[in-house]
């Protein structure tokens, strides 16, 4: 089979992981090498869909012998089969890296024989690429359920980034759908990872010359919506898993139903609407301080679909409005509908020059439409309204409260871009 | 209010804003416009002065790196009339040091961040969408017309990623080049460029990069105006995957 046509089969087979990042790693390359890293992350396309191309993501193979319900690569759908030899998968990424098409490889597969001869094959990738062709690029390794921890070991050293995907939000949805993976046979690996990259980055403070392990941390994927489980479940799950398995990101993939199936629900369209509240979720967990508690419950489980979490939170919260812009600390600014993390640094740094205005709170960036029924400047309010929650609710849907209301929130897939 | 004028050149702003700072009463009042040479123009003409020029930068750079940051991508930006900003925004900058670009609501400071900031993102995006073609003697060539001048800090980035490699970067509007060869970084001018021959198995890694940015894009997904907007037509045409499209 020519490389071309091997190619197709296996970006195809890797288009719906949704990890697109490409930063949290810095590497330095090496004068006679090719090739480094960069902090923030480079997109260097955007595909058809909106979606930005920074890795080379294919799969060695799609060849599987397991069976999950939810993908299309599983043993007994009849589909063209393909693989890789690790060195056509090298000569891709290089061709590809020099003409600044990537920043790098990422790199999966279907278990072709067993779960540790094809890591050991993606691991022999990753070890020509950094020893033979001293590539010095991003690498993302995705770690195969059941693997050896000596091979763990070796892809985190090679790599920047493992991720071992947990797949589905629950073990029993695991055990009907994904029924040749075993809950420990992931879960062993993430902790594996996790305290390596831990150790790593105690001994680099020490010796800068200690071995880096993964450097921009690992990450997870779980698919929303093929199995039953709430949001709140998920947002929990996540959390735990950034709390105590050193995760940097959770990535959720909206189902796509690609086979016939009774284990699977039947779904008119794929959940993007709740793959991106999920996000916006997982956005105010990491970034803004909020806990999964306080943006669900047990008696309201689910995401609002009218309003992004934030706003619920607030509708929720009158006690703890309006915010003094002129007072506040940081972490209450960021509680605001319409101030972002930037907004709220600006606001900060504004404030040691001059007391802001409501003119200079347009320009350091604050959505006003949004933050105006939220906020106090100087003491005075910017909207008589009747602080009533429902009121207040009806206002932002009615009015130009927001975007969510006038223009129906995106149906498209959009992943909180890495330079947002 | 006093009135001054320059040549025109980064450095006589330099030049002009480090006299004015020095010796002007109140330089935050001051206007600076480059010198349009009629007979009766009003204002005090100030010229070049390398060493006066390179002390206030270092001085910058010193007392105050971040606006030394935003000084340099303002420059790159090729920005006309906004020198009289720029000369309040140096003087604030050697008052307040860093803090000075959290002061955006004073509306020199904006401006120059905004500006600076404009330059500084298409050099960011730049860096992901240039392309490089592979020659038939082995080195590599990108041709781009960015909006600003970015090319030395683009190609700064690419000395550091493709070390081992030899390459030229052209901007084609500007006419100016890159060129790393053997562990050294020349910048120039082209006056003709004529497009020399590509290897021979250009075509085909085309091809194959071609192939895997359709195959990537989820088909029920579609969304142009997403691409659009992340990635504008302008850039397109030096684009390999946006070829024949
Ligand atoms: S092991 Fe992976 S590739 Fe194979 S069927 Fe399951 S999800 Fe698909």
């Amino acid at each position: 089979m020519e490389i071309l046509d091997k190619l197709q089969i296996l970006s195809g087979a890797a288009r719906y992981d949704a990890s697109c990042a490409s930063s949290g790693s810095r590497r330095e390359g090496s004068s006679s090498g090719i090739g480094n890293t960069s902090q923030g992350g480079i997109c260097h396309s955007w595909a058809d869909d909106g979606r930005c191309i920074s890795l080379l993501k294919i799969l060695l193979s799609n060849d599987c012998i397991y069976d999950c319900a939810y993908c299309v690569n599983r043993a007994t759908n009849p589909i063209p089969r393909a693989s890789f030899s690790a060195r056509e998968v090298v000569e891709l990424t290089m061709e590809f890296y020099r003409r600044n098409y990537i920043e790098g490889l990422f790199l999966s597969s279907a278990v072709m024989q067993s779960p540790d001869q094809t890591m050991e094959r993606m691991v022999g990738v990753a070890e020509l690429l950094r020893t033979e062709e001293r590539f010095g690029g991003y690498i993302h390794l995705k770690i195969i359920p059941g693997s050896s921890s000596a091979l763990v070991r070796k892809a985190g050293l090679y790599a920047d980034r493992i991720s071992v995907n947990i797949e589905l939000p629950s073990s029993e949805s695991l055990k009907r759908l994904a029924p040749q993976k075993q809950k420990q046979a992931i879960l062993e690996p993430m902790s594996l990872i996790g305290r390596q990259i831990r150790e790593s980055f105690l001994e680099r403070k020490t010796s800068r010359r200690a071995p880096r392990f993964a450097p921009a941390g690992q990450s997870t994927q779980m698919i929303i919506g093929a199995s039953p489980e709430s949001d709140f479940q998920i947002l929990k799950l996540s959390q735990g898993l950034y709390r105590k398995m050193n995760l940097k990101r959770v990535y959720y993939s909206a189902f796509v139903p690609v086979n016939e199936d009774n284990r699977l629900p039947v779904l008119a369209s794929p959940p993007l609407l709740r793959e991106h509240r999920l996000y916006q979720a997982d956005w105010l967990m990491r970034f803004y301080g909020f806990s999964a508690e306080e943006i669900l419950s047990d008696d309201a489980p689910s995401l609002d679909e009218t309003f992004d979490p934030k706003t619920s939170w607030a509708l929720r919260h009158p006690e703890f409005f309006p915010v003094e812009i002129n007072r506040a600390d940081y972490a209450v600014l960021l509680r605001v509908p319409g101030i972002g993390v930037t907004s709220a640094r600006r606001i900060v740094a504004a404030r040691r020059f001059s007391v802001i205005t409501p003119e200079g709170l347009k320009k350091i960036g604050v959505v006003m439409k949004r933050a105006k029924y939220f906020i106090t400047c100087s003491g005075r309010p910017f909207e008589k309204i009747d602080r009533q929650p429902a009121m207040l609710k009806s206002t932002l849907l009615l009015g130009d409260g927001g975007d969510t209301a006038v223009n129906p929130p995106p149906k498209q897939l959009v992943l909180p871009g890495i330079f947002t | 209010m006093s009135r001054y004028l320059y040549d025109g050149t980064a450095e006589g702003l330099l030049s002009a804003a480090a006299r004015i700072i020095a010796e002007a009463s109140d330089p935050e009042k001051a206007i600076l416009v480059e010198r349009e040479n009629t007979l009766f123009e009003d204002g005090v003409f100030i010229g070049t002065d390398a060493v006066a020029a390179e002390t206030l930068f270092n001085r910058l750079r010193q007392e105050a790196p971040d606006a030394a940051h935003t000084f340099y991508y303002f420059i790159l930006a090729e920005k006309e009339g906004m020198e009289t900003s720029l000369l309040h925004y140096l003087s604030m900058a050697l008052r307040y040091g860093n803090r000075v670009n959290g002061n955006l609501a004073d509306s020199a400071v904006r401006d120059v961040v905004t500006v600076s900031r404009k330059a500084q993102r298409e050099l960011h995006r730049m860096k992901g969408l240039v392309r490089f073609e592979k020659l038939r003697d082995g080195a590599y060539l990108a041709r781009m017309e960015p909006d600003h001048n970015i090319l030395q800090p683009l190609a700064g980035h690419f000395s550091r990623r493709l070390r081992a490699e030899d390459w030229f970067i052209y901007d084609v509007r500007r006419r100016t080049a890159a060129r790393w060869h053997s562990g050294t970084l020349q910048l120039g001018t082209i006056e003709q460029f004529t497009a020399p021959a590509l290897s021979e198995e250009e075509m085909r890694i085309q091809a194959l990069w071609q192939a895997f940015f359709k195959t990537i894009a989820i088909p029920d997904r579609k969304n142009p105006r997403l691409q659009k907007s992340n990635m504008p037509m302008k850039y397109w045409k030096y684009l390999t995957e946006k070829q024949g499209e």
